[in-house]
């Protein structure tokens, strides 16, 4: 008899404190990220000329990266951060073949918010460090980062962006393998990881069970900005592709061209709404 | 008290009876439920620092699975004239190939391209065969029966003699369970088949000894092990590393390695990945193959056009021949011939004794 008073005691106090937490409930919105790729903003195509300096062209076979750490942030100078990706995967190497999947875009999608003005939008272009600390073997296939083309043993580093192609050395509308025409920047290492907080001009705005696009659109031939002398002999602010047309991050040339490249990333990264 | 207590005891002796009797009855024709089925969970027994792999949730590993496959693997009775099984074109002491380079049936015919080796198959997810045409292990097995140049026979055929068989019933009863003779299907004997291929895990060569800190490489493979993968700022690039990757020594990729000269991507004799995905800019490219046992793989490429590793090794020295969609990791090497040797050095060091030993 007593134990039936103590449950009929406890069971409104409990279906009270369930009822409770209703209006604390989050107010969410969902936020997709679509990635998209122009040439100088001509629409980015892999096996497509386009005009890397004058009487030079270049044609892409592959253009990805790895993005991380995306975000979205209250003020300007706040630390107030609603995470949004951990780690994705873009690959925006659609082929000629592929356009209206190029205008699309490759799309992220992103963990829920809170519903909210955001003044700031952070992302990490490549593989933070402590994930770079992981290798292919630590994931399930099917992961992003169980992917073993983009991982690098000797280095013990994933490559967090893969831009590969050929340029046109002697003008002649050929791109010879034989020739060594080809190029491939495979761009890692913790020191190249970059990190880039963009304040659009609107803020962005996540609304209360509705979804939110926002497009990311990068210039490929940004990332080919060169402001070193050394690799830019031509005065043009280009890296000088027909002759480092490679890089690893094993030697030490490559290291320096492949952290201006990562580098690249932010100036080469629009967002729109 | 005691009449009632003898009453008891006499019903349970006649229910006893009447038990054992039952247990004593010759099944019905065609049934298999006095067969004890107690699977027992496959130990795939992962090398270390090798990634996990999927097993599809509808065909999960088993003891009795993975031993009825390997069965069905080297038995004859799935061709029609009884004379070729898997395992004729998949040899394990030859890293699961034949050593030809286009494979041949049970009519002399000749396929159009080699017998991929099936070492680590089971981590194969960009799909099967050298152009990715199926996507599961399952799915793959299904087809070499029928196929005109190969087994040359019909599921319904393989049936019937599984059927008549006086071991196979028992063995899928086994292994899945199975109540009679008549569901016995050819699902369940690719769902074995590719149990067994998921068992053929490759992880105890010396370069895999040399990752786990267990085996020193010589100086000649070290100096091959940095060629291959870049390793040292010293050497050149063989750029062998970018799509033949540790520990699977494949990316799982489809390329054009640059080995037949086209102009155009209608200029390729074979079409290979081109003709699954329907892209014309995938004609010419083949899925890059485990470099795992490549000592005993040869010929090489997906129609064992070079006969030797120096063969292969020079062709990738020299860059290529063009096409419209060749990787541009295809380049002239500049590799000398102390280099190219110790680059086959290095890729002897990739033989699994388990894949060597005649079955």
């Amino acid at each position: 008899m007593r134990k039936i008073l103590i449950i009929l005691i406890s069971l409104p106090i409990f279906i009270a404190s369930s009822c409770d937490k209703d209006p604390e409930m989050e107010v969410v919105g969902d936020v997709e990220i679509i990635f998209r790729a122009n040439y100088d903003g001509e629409l980015f195509l892999t096996q497509k000329d386009y005009e890397y300096i004058p009487d030079m062209s270049i044609k892409f076979s592959t253009f990805d990266l790895y993005v991380s750490n995306i975000s979205l942030l209250k003020e300007e100078s706040s630390t107030d951060e609603s995470e949004l990706v951990e780690i994705d995967f873009v690959d925006l190497s659609f082929d000629i073949n592929q356009q209206s999947r190029a205008e699309e875009g490759d799309t992220v999608f992103t963990k829920k918010v809170p519903a909210g003005s955001y003044k700031g939008f952070k992302i990490g272009f490549g593989v933070p460090a402590d994930l770079n600390r992981t290798s292919p073997n630590d994931y399930g296939s099917g992961d992003v980062l169980a992917t073993s083309s983009h991982y690098w043993a000797p280095l013990d580093s994933y490559i967090f962006s893969k831009i590969e192609g050929f340029v046109d050395k002697d003008n002649d509308g050929i791109y010879e393998t034989s020739e060594g025409e080809g190029f491939t920047f495979h761009l890692g290492r913790d020191e190249v990881y970059t990190e880039r907080i963009i304040f659009p001009s609107d803020p962005i705005v996540v609304e209360d069970g509705q979804k939110l696009e926002i497009y990311i659109d990068i210039d490929v031939k940004k990332l080919f900005n060169m402001p070193i002398d050394q690799f830019d002999t031509n005065d043009d602010n280009l890296l000088d592709i027909e002759v480092y047309d490679g890089a690893h991050g094993n030697q030490e040339e490559e290291l320096i061209i492949a952290k201006q490249l990562m580098r690249n990333y932010s100036e080469a990264t629009l967002l729109e709404q | 008290m005691y009449k009632a207590l003898l009453v008891s005891l006499l019903c349970l002796c006649v229910v006893m009876l009447f038990t054992c009797k039952d247990k004593t009855k010759p099944p019905a024709p065609g049934e298999l439920t006095h067969i004890s089925y107690r699977p027992k969970p496959y130990p795939y027994n992962l090398p270390e620092g090798f990634p996990r792999f999927e097993v599809p949730k509808d065909n999960p590993g088993t003891v009795e699975g993975v031993s009825l496959g390997e069965k069905l693997f080297f038995d004859p009775l799935l061709s029609a004239d009884n004379t070729m099984s898997c395992s004729s074109c998949h040899f394990p002491h030859l890293a699961m190939t034949d050593k030809k380079a286009r494979s041949t049936g049970i009519d002399g015919k000749e396929g159009i391209r080699s017998a991929m080796s099936l070492i680590n198959v089971a981590y194969y997810r960009e799909g099967l065969f050298w152009d990715g045409r199926v996507k599961t292990l399952e799915e793959q097995a299904l087809l070499p029966v029928e196929d005109s140049v190969e087994l040359h026979n019909s599921w319904d055929e393989v049936l019937n003699r599984l059927k008549k068989h006086s071991e196979y019933p028992a063995l899928f009863r086994k292994a899945f369970g199975i109540s009679s003779i008549e569901e016995m299907d050819k699902y369940l004997a690719v769902k074995a088949i590719a149990q067994y291929e998921r068992s053929l895990i490759s992880g105890n060569t010396k370069f895999d000894r040399f990752r786990r800190g267990e085996a020193v490489l010589s100086e000649e493979e070290m100096r091959g092990y940095e060629l291959f993968f870049d390793a040292s700022p010293d050497l050149p690039d063989a750029e062998c590393g970018h799509c033949h990757n540790a520990p699977l020594m494949t990316t799982n990729e489809y390329l054009n390695n640059g080995i037949s000269e086209a102009f155009t991507t209608e200029d390729f004799t074979d079409k290979g990945y081109g003709l699954i995905t329907g892209n014309p800019l995938d004609n010419g490219k083949f899925r890059v193959p485990s470099l795992r046992n490549i000592i005993l793989t040869a010929p090489y490429m997906h129609d064992g056009r070079f006969k030797t590793l120096e063969e292969v090794i020079e062709h990738y020295n020299s860059g290529g021949k063009h096409g419209p969609n060749v990787s541009p990791l295809i380049r002239p090497l500049n590799l000398n011939e102390v280099q190219k040797r110790q680059l086959i050095a290095f890729l002897e060091t990739l033989t699994d004794p388990n894949f060597t030993q005649q079955n």
